[in-house]
Protein backbone atom coordinates (compact mmCIF):
# COMPACT_ATOMS: atom_id res chain seq x y z
CA UNK A 1 0.00 0.00 0.00
CA UNK A 2 1.39 3.38 -0.90
CA UNK A 3 0.41 6.79 0.30
CA UNK A 4 1.02 9.96 -1.62
CA UNK A 5 1.47 13.19 0.28
CA UNK A 6 0.82 16.32 -1.72
CA UNK A 7 2.43 19.49 -0.42
CA UNK A 8 0.73 22.68 -1.45
CA UNK A 9 1.20 26.26 -0.39
CA UNK A 10 -0.49 27.02 2.92
CA UNK A 11 -3.52 29.26 2.85
CA UNK A 12 -1.59 31.94 4.71
CA UNK A 13 2.14 32.02 5.26
CA UNK A 14 3.17 31.93 8.92
CA UNK A 15 5.17 35.13 8.54
CA UNK A 16 2.18 37.05 7.26
CA UNK A 17 -0.08 35.66 9.97
CA UNK A 18 2.42 36.68 12.66
CA UNK A 19 2.77 40.12 11.14
CA UNK A 20 -1.01 40.57 11.05
CA UNK A 21 -1.35 39.48 14.67
CA UNK A 22 1.43 41.85 15.73
CA UNK A 23 -0.04 44.72 13.73
CA UNK A 24 -3.47 44.21 15.30
CA UNK A 25 -1.93 44.13 18.77
CA UNK A 26 0.06 47.31 18.19
CA UNK A 27 -2.98 49.02 16.69
CA UNK A 28 -4.98 48.17 19.79
CA UNK A 29 -2.22 49.68 21.94
CA UNK A 30 -2.23 52.87 19.85
CA UNK A 31 -5.98 53.45 20.01
CA UNK A 32 -5.80 53.10 23.80
CA UNK A 33 -2.88 55.54 24.14
CA UNK A 34 -4.03 58.60 26.16
CA UNK A 35 -2.20 61.10 23.95
CA UNK A 36 -3.76 59.64 20.80
CA UNK A 37 -7.19 59.52 22.44
CA UNK A 38 -6.84 63.20 23.39
CA UNK A 39 -5.87 64.03 19.81
CA UNK A 40 -8.84 62.17 18.33
CA UNK A 41 -11.21 63.70 20.88
CA UNK A 42 -10.04 67.20 20.02
CA UNK A 43 -10.28 66.63 16.26
CA UNK A 44 -13.77 65.21 16.67
CA UNK A 45 -14.77 68.23 18.76
CA UNK A 46 -13.24 70.68 16.27
CA UNK A 47 -15.00 69.04 13.33
CA UNK A 48 -18.27 68.78 15.22
CA UNK A 49 -18.10 72.47 16.20
CA UNK A 50 -17.53 73.47 12.57
CA UNK A 51 -15.76 76.59 11.33
CA UNK A 52 -15.93 79.91 13.14
CA UNK A 53 -18.35 82.45 11.72
CA UNK A 54 -16.75 84.87 9.29
CA UNK A 55 -13.77 82.65 8.48
CA UNK A 56 -12.08 84.08 5.38
CA UNK A 57 -9.29 81.54 4.82
CA UNK A 58 -8.86 77.82 5.25
CA UNK A 59 -5.61 78.14 7.19
CA UNK A 60 -7.43 78.94 10.43
CA UNK A 61 -8.72 75.37 10.70
CA UNK A 62 -6.62 73.04 8.58
CA UNK A 63 -3.49 72.80 10.81
CA UNK A 64 -5.45 70.99 13.56
CA UNK A 65 -5.41 67.50 12.00
CA UNK A 66 -1.69 67.91 11.22
CA UNK A 67 -0.94 69.00 14.80
CA UNK A 68 -3.15 66.49 16.57
CA UNK A 69 -3.14 63.42 14.32
CA UNK A 70 0.38 64.04 12.98
CA UNK A 71 2.18 65.70 15.91
CA UNK A 72 0.44 63.99 18.80
CA UNK A 73 0.30 60.78 16.75
CA UNK A 74 4.09 61.00 16.48
CA UNK A 75 4.39 61.25 20.27
CA UNK A 76 2.02 58.30 20.71
CA UNK A 77 3.87 56.00 18.30
CA UNK A 78 7.20 57.09 19.77
CA UNK A 79 6.03 55.91 23.19
CA UNK A 80 4.58 52.78 21.63
CA UNK A 81 7.95 51.96 20.08
CA UNK A 82 9.97 52.86 23.17
CA UNK A 83 7.70 50.92 25.51
CA UNK A 84 9.10 47.68 24.05
CA UNK A 85 12.68 48.56 25.01
CA UNK A 86 12.32 47.27 28.56
CA UNK A 87 11.08 43.90 27.33
CA UNK A 88 13.68 43.63 24.57
CA UNK A 89 15.68 40.85 26.32
CA UNK A 90 12.54 38.69 26.29
CA UNK A 91 11.07 39.75 22.95
CA UNK A 92 14.48 39.60 21.29
CA UNK A 93 14.69 35.82 21.57
CA UNK A 94 11.39 35.20 19.77
CA UNK A 95 11.67 34.00 16.15
CA UNK A 96 10.37 37.35 14.85
CA UNK A 97 13.01 39.76 13.60
CA UNK A 98 13.24 43.37 14.74
CA UNK A 99 12.40 44.72 11.24
CA UNK A 100 9.24 42.58 11.22
CA UNK A 101 8.20 44.04 14.57
CA UNK A 102 9.03 47.52 13.30
CA UNK A 103 6.90 46.90 10.22
CA UNK A 104 4.00 45.93 12.49
CA UNK A 105 4.48 49.19 14.40
CA UNK A 106 4.50 51.14 11.13
CA UNK A 107 1.22 49.48 10.19
CA UNK A 108 -0.55 51.28 13.06
CA UNK A 109 -0.22 54.53 11.08
CA UNK A 110 -3.24 53.30 9.11
CA UNK A 111 -5.44 54.37 12.05
CA UNK A 112 -4.46 58.08 12.14
CA UNK A 113 -4.40 58.01 8.33
CA UNK A 114 -8.02 56.79 8.35
CA UNK A 115 -8.94 59.54 10.81
CA UNK A 116 -7.17 62.01 8.50
CA UNK A 117 -9.31 60.84 5.58
CA UNK A 118 -12.45 61.31 7.66
CA UNK A 119 -11.22 64.75 8.75
CA UNK A 120 -10.66 65.66 5.08
CA UNK A 121 -14.20 64.63 4.18
CA UNK A 122 -15.58 66.68 7.09
CA UNK A 123 -13.37 69.64 6.15
CA UNK A 124 -14.62 69.54 2.55
CA UNK A 125 -18.17 69.38 3.88
CA UNK A 126 -17.66 72.74 5.64
CA UNK A 127 -15.32 74.26 3.02
CA UNK A 128 -16.29 72.98 -0.41
CA UNK A 129 -13.62 73.15 -3.13
CA UNK A 130 -15.44 76.06 -4.74
CA UNK A 131 -15.04 78.20 -1.61
CA UNK A 132 -13.09 81.44 -2.29
CA UNK A 133 -11.25 80.86 1.02
CA UNK A 134 -8.86 78.56 -0.89
CA UNK A 135 -7.48 81.40 -3.03
CA UNK A 136 -6.67 81.27 -6.73
CA UNK A 137 -5.90 77.53 -6.95
CA UNK A 138 -7.66 75.29 -9.46
CA UNK A 139 -10.28 72.87 -8.07
CA UNK A 140 -7.90 69.88 -8.26
CA UNK A 141 -5.07 71.88 -6.66
CA UNK A 142 -7.43 72.85 -3.82
CA UNK A 143 -8.03 69.19 -3.07
CA UNK A 144 -4.27 68.62 -3.16
CA UNK A 145 -3.70 71.51 -0.74
CA UNK A 146 -6.05 70.14 1.91
CA UNK A 147 -4.99 66.52 1.34
CA UNK A 148 -1.36 67.56 1.90
CA UNK A 149 -2.33 69.50 5.01
CA UNK A 150 -4.74 67.03 6.59
CA UNK A 151 -4.29 63.45 5.36
CA UNK A 152 -0.57 63.00 4.65
CA UNK A 153 0.70 64.55 7.93
CA UNK A 154 -1.66 62.18 9.77
CA UNK A 155 0.22 59.32 8.09
CA UNK A 156 3.73 60.78 8.26
CA UNK A 157 3.73 61.91 11.90
CA UNK A 158 3.15 58.43 13.37
CA UNK A 159 5.70 56.90 10.97
CA UNK A 160 8.24 59.50 12.08
CA UNK A 161 7.48 58.58 15.70
CA UNK A 162 8.29 54.91 15.01
CA UNK A 163 11.58 55.82 13.30
CA UNK A 164 12.49 58.13 16.15
CA UNK A 165 11.62 55.50 18.74
CA UNK A 166 13.80 52.92 17.02
CA UNK A 167 16.90 55.14 16.86
CA UNK A 168 16.75 57.71 19.66
CA UNK A 169 16.98 56.69 23.30
CA UNK A 170 16.19 60.06 24.87
CA UNK A 171 12.65 59.78 26.30
CA UNK A 172 11.71 63.39 25.54
CA UNK A 173 12.78 63.26 21.89
CA UNK A 174 9.26 63.20 20.44
CA UNK A 175 8.00 66.25 22.33
CA UNK A 176 11.16 68.21 21.50
CA UNK A 177 10.87 67.29 17.81
CA UNK A 178 7.17 68.22 17.84
CA UNK A 179 7.95 71.70 19.19
CA UNK A 180 10.93 72.16 16.86
CA UNK A 181 8.86 71.20 13.80
CA UNK A 182 6.08 73.51 14.95
CA UNK A 183 8.59 76.34 15.36
CA UNK A 184 10.05 75.67 11.92
CA UNK A 185 6.64 75.79 10.19
CA UNK A 186 5.74 78.99 12.11
CA UNK A 187 9.05 80.62 11.23
CA UNK A 188 9.02 79.81 7.50
CA UNK A 189 5.37 80.85 7.25
CA UNK A 190 6.18 84.26 8.73
CA UNK A 191 9.23 84.64 6.50
CA UNK A 192 7.23 83.55 3.44
CA UNK A 193 4.62 86.16 4.30
CA UNK A 194 7.23 88.91 4.20
CA UNK A 195 9.10 87.50 1.13
CA UNK A 196 6.37 85.94 -0.99
CA UNK A 197 8.31 86.30 -4.26
CA UNK A 198 11.52 84.64 -3.11
CA UNK A 199 12.27 81.19 -4.56
CA UNK A 200 14.70 80.15 -1.77
CA UNK A 201 12.11 81.10 0.84
CA UNK A 202 9.55 79.00 -1.05
CA UNK A 203 11.95 76.03 -0.89
CA UNK A 204 12.41 76.59 2.85
CA UNK A 205 8.63 76.81 3.32
CA UNK A 206 8.12 73.52 1.49
CA UNK A 207 11.01 71.86 3.35
CA UNK A 208 8.66 70.51 6.03
CA UNK A 209 6.03 67.86 6.50
CA UNK A 210 3.34 70.52 6.57
CA UNK A 211 3.05 73.89 4.90
CA UNK A 212 0.57 76.62 4.19
CA UNK A 213 -0.23 77.45 0.57
CA UNK A 214 -2.36 80.54 1.05
CA UNK A 215 -2.76 83.38 3.50
CA UNK A 216 -5.43 85.97 4.09
CA UNK A 217 -4.29 89.23 2.51
CA UNK A 218 -4.47 92.44 4.53
CA UNK A 219 -5.65 94.21 1.39
CA UNK A 220 -8.56 91.76 1.12
CA UNK A 221 -8.89 88.35 -0.51
CA UNK A 222 -6.60 85.38 -0.17
CA UNK A 223 -3.02 85.27 -1.47
CA UNK A 224 -1.97 81.94 -2.98
CA UNK A 225 1.76 81.33 -2.56
CA UNK A 226 4.33 79.77 -4.85
CA UNK A 227 4.61 76.00 -5.09
CA UNK A 228 2.81 73.00 -6.51
CA UNK A 229 0.47 71.26 -4.03
CA UNK A 230 0.54 67.99 -6.02
CA UNK A 231 4.34 67.73 -6.02
CA UNK A 232 4.31 68.69 -2.34
CA UNK A 233 2.20 65.59 -1.65
CA UNK A 234 4.82 63.58 -3.54
CA UNK A 235 7.55 65.08 -1.33
CA UNK A 236 5.53 64.26 1.79
CA UNK A 237 5.01 60.66 0.67
CA UNK A 238 8.73 60.35 -0.05
CA UNK A 239 9.39 61.54 3.53
CA UNK A 240 6.96 58.88 4.77
CA UNK A 241 8.87 56.22 2.82
CA UNK A 242 12.16 57.48 4.26
CA UNK A 243 10.73 57.31 7.80
CA UNK A 244 9.61 53.71 7.27
CA UNK A 245 12.95 52.68 5.78
CA UNK A 246 14.95 54.38 8.55
CA UNK A 247 12.80 52.58 11.12
CA UNK A 248 13.25 49.23 9.37
CA UNK A 249 17.00 49.72 9.14
CA UNK A 250 17.32 49.23 12.89
CA UNK A 251 18.20 45.59 13.48
CA UNK A 252 18.24 44.67 9.78
CA UNK A 253 21.06 42.37 8.77
CA UNK A 254 22.61 40.91 5.65
CA UNK A 255 20.76 41.21 2.37
CA UNK A 256 17.75 42.95 3.94
CA UNK A 257 19.97 45.71 5.26
CA UNK A 258 21.60 46.19 1.85
CA UNK A 259 18.17 46.41 0.20
CA UNK A 260 16.91 48.93 2.76
CA UNK A 261 19.97 51.13 2.33
CA UNK A 262 19.57 50.99 -1.46
CA UNK A 263 15.88 51.86 -1.15
CA UNK A 264 16.78 54.72 1.20
CA UNK A 265 19.09 56.17 -1.43
CA UNK A 266 16.37 55.97 -4.08
CA UNK A 267 13.78 57.50 -1.74
CA UNK A 268 16.21 60.28 -0.82
CA UNK A 269 16.84 61.19 -4.45
CA UNK A 270 13.11 61.02 -5.22
CA UNK A 271 12.37 63.29 -2.24
CA UNK A 272 14.92 65.83 -3.43
CA UNK A 273 13.53 65.86 -6.97
CA UNK A 274 9.96 66.20 -5.70
CA UNK A 275 10.95 69.07 -3.40
CA UNK A 276 12.52 70.93 -6.33
CA UNK A 277 9.45 70.24 -8.49
CA UNK A 278 7.15 71.38 -5.67
CA UNK A 279 9.07 74.65 -5.36
CA UNK A 280 9.34 75.21 -9.11
CA UNK A 281 5.77 74.21 -9.97
CA UNK A 282 2.46 75.94 -9.31
CA UNK A 283 2.30 79.72 -9.33
CA UNK A 284 5.63 81.40 -10.04
CA UNK A 285 4.46 84.50 -8.14
CA UNK A 286 1.93 84.97 -5.37
CA UNK A 287 -1.57 85.53 -6.70
CA UNK A 288 -4.26 87.32 -4.72
CA UNK A 289 -7.87 86.48 -5.52
CA UNK B 1 26.98 65.26 48.84
CA UNK B 2 25.82 68.21 46.74
CA UNK B 3 28.28 67.39 43.99
CA UNK B 4 27.27 63.73 43.94
CA UNK B 5 23.55 64.47 43.74
CA UNK B 6 24.10 67.06 41.03
CA UNK B 7 26.40 64.81 39.04
CA UNK B 8 23.72 62.12 38.87
CA UNK B 9 21.19 64.52 37.34
CA UNK B 10 19.80 64.15 33.84
CA UNK B 11 22.10 66.86 32.53
CA UNK B 12 22.12 65.74 28.89
CA UNK B 13 18.32 65.99 28.80
CA UNK B 14 18.16 69.34 30.63
CA UNK B 15 21.00 70.87 28.64
CA UNK B 16 19.81 69.40 25.33
CA UNK B 17 16.25 70.68 25.63
CA UNK B 18 17.49 74.04 26.93
CA UNK B 19 19.80 74.20 23.91
CA UNK B 20 16.89 73.48 21.56
CA UNK B 21 14.95 76.24 23.33
CA UNK B 22 17.82 78.68 22.78
CA UNK B 23 17.84 77.84 19.06
CA UNK B 24 14.07 78.34 18.76
CA UNK B 25 14.18 81.53 20.84
CA UNK B 26 17.19 82.73 18.87
CA UNK B 27 15.18 82.48 15.66
CA UNK B 28 12.44 84.43 17.43
CA UNK B 29 14.95 87.17 18.21
CA UNK B 30 16.39 87.09 14.69
CA UNK B 31 12.96 87.32 13.05
CA UNK B 32 10.93 89.78 15.14
CA UNK B 33 7.75 89.09 13.16
CA UNK B 34 7.86 85.49 14.40
CA UNK B 35 8.88 86.35 17.97
CA UNK B 36 5.41 86.13 19.48
CA UNK B 37 5.05 82.62 18.01
CA UNK B 38 8.52 81.30 18.76
CA UNK B 39 9.11 82.70 22.26
CA UNK B 40 6.13 80.80 23.75
CA UNK B 41 7.48 77.61 22.13
CA UNK B 42 10.92 78.42 23.57
CA UNK B 43 9.41 78.83 27.05
CA UNK B 44 7.46 75.58 26.62
CA UNK B 45 10.72 73.78 25.81
CA UNK B 46 12.27 75.29 28.94
CA UNK B 47 9.33 73.98 30.99
CA UNK B 48 9.99 70.53 29.50
CA UNK B 49 13.69 70.87 30.39
CA UNK B 50 12.74 71.71 33.99
CA UNK B 51 10.60 68.57 34.12
CA UNK B 52 13.75 66.46 33.65
CA UNK B 53 15.69 67.99 36.55
CA UNK B 54 14.49 65.42 39.10
CA UNK B 55 15.05 62.30 36.98
CA UNK B 56 16.87 59.70 39.03
CA UNK B 57 17.63 56.42 37.21
CA UNK B 58 18.96 54.88 40.43
CA UNK B 59 15.91 55.93 42.46
CA UNK B 60 15.43 52.47 43.98
CA UNK B 61 18.78 52.90 45.71
CA UNK B 62 18.82 56.66 46.21
CA UNK B 63 15.35 56.86 47.75
CA UNK B 64 16.29 54.70 50.72
CA UNK B 65 19.42 56.64 51.60
CA UNK B 66 19.32 58.90 54.68
CA UNK B 67 19.26 62.03 52.51
CA UNK B 68 15.62 63.06 52.49
CA UNK B 69 13.54 64.18 49.52
CA UNK B 70 13.61 67.82 50.63
CA UNK B 71 17.39 67.96 50.63
CA UNK B 72 17.68 66.06 47.36
CA UNK B 73 15.12 68.30 45.67
CA UNK B 74 16.86 71.42 46.99
CA UNK B 75 20.12 70.27 45.46
CA UNK B 76 18.54 69.22 42.18
CA UNK B 77 16.75 72.58 41.97
CA UNK B 78 20.15 74.05 41.15
CA UNK B 79 19.73 72.45 37.72
CA UNK B 80 16.86 74.89 37.08
CA UNK B 81 19.54 77.50 36.53
CA UNK B 82 20.14 75.93 33.10
CA UNK B 83 16.66 76.57 31.64
CA UNK B 84 16.41 79.92 33.46
CA UNK B 85 19.78 81.03 32.08
CA UNK B 86 18.80 79.86 28.60
CA UNK B 87 15.56 81.85 28.83
CA UNK B 88 17.39 84.92 30.10
CA UNK B 89 19.83 84.63 27.20
CA UNK B 90 16.97 84.52 24.70
CA UNK B 91 15.29 87.52 26.32
CA UNK B 92 18.57 89.46 26.25
CA UNK B 93 19.00 88.67 22.56
CA UNK B 94 15.41 89.72 21.90
CA UNK B 95 15.93 92.98 23.78
CA UNK B 96 19.18 93.61 21.89
CA UNK B 97 17.23 93.30 18.64
CA UNK B 98 14.95 96.10 19.82
CA UNK B 99 11.72 94.15 20.25
CA UNK B 100 9.14 95.96 22.37
CA UNK B 101 7.89 93.29 24.75
CA UNK B 102 6.50 93.85 28.26
CA UNK B 103 9.66 92.60 29.92
CA UNK B 104 8.28 92.18 33.43
CA UNK B 105 5.39 90.05 32.23
CA UNK B 106 7.68 88.12 29.88
CA UNK B 107 10.11 87.36 32.71
CA UNK B 108 7.20 86.24 34.86
CA UNK B 109 6.03 83.95 32.06
CA UNK B 110 9.53 82.47 31.82
CA UNK B 111 9.71 81.83 35.57
CA UNK B 112 6.18 80.44 35.56
CA UNK B 113 6.89 78.01 32.72
CA UNK B 114 10.06 76.70 34.36
CA UNK B 115 8.42 76.39 37.77
CA UNK B 116 5.41 74.60 36.27
CA UNK B 117 7.68 71.96 34.72
CA UNK B 118 9.62 71.58 37.97
CA UNK B 119 6.46 71.30 40.05
CA UNK B 120 5.03 68.62 37.78
CA UNK B 121 8.30 66.72 38.19
CA UNK B 122 8.18 67.14 42.00
CA UNK B 123 4.66 65.76 42.18
CA UNK B 124 5.38 62.85 39.84
CA UNK B 125 8.69 62.10 41.59
CA UNK B 126 6.75 60.83 44.59
CA UNK B 127 5.48 58.04 42.32
CA UNK B 128 8.26 57.33 39.87
CA UNK B 129 12.02 57.68 39.71
CA UNK B 130 12.16 59.23 36.24
CA UNK B 131 9.20 61.57 35.83
CA UNK B 132 10.79 63.72 33.10
CA UNK B 133 9.34 62.18 29.94
CA UNK B 134 5.78 61.83 31.19
CA UNK B 135 5.53 65.14 33.01
CA UNK B 136 7.43 66.94 30.26
CA UNK B 137 4.90 65.72 27.70
CA UNK B 138 1.97 66.59 29.97
CA UNK B 139 3.33 70.09 30.63
CA UNK B 140 3.95 70.65 26.92
CA UNK B 141 0.40 69.56 26.09
CA UNK B 142 -0.99 71.92 28.72
CA UNK B 143 1.15 74.86 27.60
CA UNK B 144 0.50 74.49 23.87
CA UNK B 145 -3.26 74.13 24.31
CA UNK B 146 -4.00 77.91 24.51
CA UNK B 147 -2.08 78.35 21.26
CA UNK B 148 -4.01 75.59 19.54
CA UNK B 149 -7.54 75.81 20.85
CA UNK B 150 -9.24 79.15 20.17
CA UNK B 151 -11.87 78.45 22.84
CA UNK B 152 -9.13 78.22 25.49
CA UNK B 153 -7.15 81.14 24.05
CA UNK B 154 -10.09 83.44 24.70
CA UNK B 155 -9.77 82.79 28.44
CA UNK B 156 -6.14 81.91 29.04
CA UNK B 157 -3.04 83.63 27.72
CA UNK B 158 0.34 82.17 28.57
CA UNK B 159 2.49 84.73 26.78
CA UNK B 160 2.18 88.52 27.06
CA UNK B 161 2.04 89.28 23.34
CA UNK B 162 1.71 93.04 22.81
CA UNK B 163 -1.60 94.12 21.37
CA UNK B 164 -3.37 90.81 21.99
CA UNK B 165 -6.79 90.97 23.59
CA UNK B 166 -8.18 88.85 26.38
CA UNK B 167 -7.06 88.51 29.98
CA UNK B 168 -3.52 89.33 31.08
CA UNK B 169 -1.00 86.50 31.21
CA UNK B 170 0.21 87.88 34.57
CA UNK B 171 -2.97 86.65 36.25
CA UNK B 172 -2.38 83.16 34.88
CA UNK B 173 1.26 83.03 35.95
CA UNK B 174 0.79 84.48 39.45
CA UNK B 175 -1.91 81.86 39.99
CA UNK B 176 0.37 79.15 38.62
CA UNK B 177 3.22 80.29 40.88
CA UNK B 178 1.00 80.14 43.96
CA UNK B 179 -0.37 76.71 43.06
CA UNK B 180 3.14 75.45 42.29
CA UNK B 181 4.44 76.61 45.68
CA UNK B 182 1.68 74.68 47.44
CA UNK B 183 2.13 71.60 45.25
CA UNK B 184 5.88 71.50 45.87
CA UNK B 185 5.37 71.87 49.61
CA UNK B 186 2.78 69.08 49.67
CA UNK B 187 4.82 66.72 47.49
CA UNK B 188 7.97 67.23 49.56
CA UNK B 189 6.05 66.98 52.81
CA UNK B 190 5.39 63.33 52.08
CA UNK B 191 1.62 63.57 52.08
CA UNK B 192 -0.18 60.94 50.06
CA UNK B 193 -1.18 62.01 46.61
CA UNK B 194 -4.73 61.55 45.37
CA UNK B 195 -5.51 57.90 44.66
CA UNK B 196 -6.38 58.56 41.02
CA UNK B 197 -2.74 59.19 40.23
CA UNK B 198 -0.87 56.30 38.65
CA UNK B 199 1.08 54.13 41.02
CA UNK B 200 4.40 53.28 39.49
CA UNK B 201 6.38 51.62 42.29
CA UNK B 202 8.52 54.05 44.17
CA UNK B 203 10.23 53.57 47.40
CA UNK B 204 10.40 57.04 48.89
CA UNK B 205 7.86 56.23 51.53
CA UNK B 206 9.14 52.71 51.91
CA UNK B 207 11.74 52.81 54.57
CA UNK B 208 12.71 49.15 54.58
CA UNK B 209 12.53 46.24 52.22
CA UNK B 210 11.32 42.80 53.22
CA UNK B 211 14.17 40.43 53.72
CA UNK B 212 14.27 36.74 52.98
CA UNK B 213 15.29 34.76 56.00
CA UNK B 214 17.57 31.77 55.38
CA UNK B 215 15.91 28.44 56.16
Amino acid sequence: MTATLAFGPPATSPGRATFTALAIRETRRLVLNPVFLFAVAFITFALWAGPDAGQTEIDTANPYPAIFLGGFGMMATYWLTRSMRASEPVVGVTPITLPARTAALCAVAIVPFGYGCLALIAFLHFHSASDPAYGAFSPSARIAVVAGQIVVPALGGPLLGVALGRWVRFPGAALVLFLVLWSWVSLVTVVAGSHPDSAPVAVLRLFAGFTFFALHSDAGGVTAWRGSPWFFIGWQLALCAIAVLVALLRGAEGRVRTRIIRALGIAGVAALILLVLAAAGGFTHPVTA
Amino acid sequence: MTGTVLRAGAWPAVAGISGAAVVVGGFGAAFPAAATMLLPVCFTLLAAAAAFTLDEPASLVVDVTPTGPVRRTQIRAVALLAPLAAGALVLLATAARGLALPWGATGLALAGNVLLGFTAACVARTRTGEPGATTGTAVVLVLVTPGLVPHVARWVRTFPAPGAGGPSSDTVWWTVLAVCAVAIAVSLGGRNLPPWMSTVPISRRRRSYPTVQPP
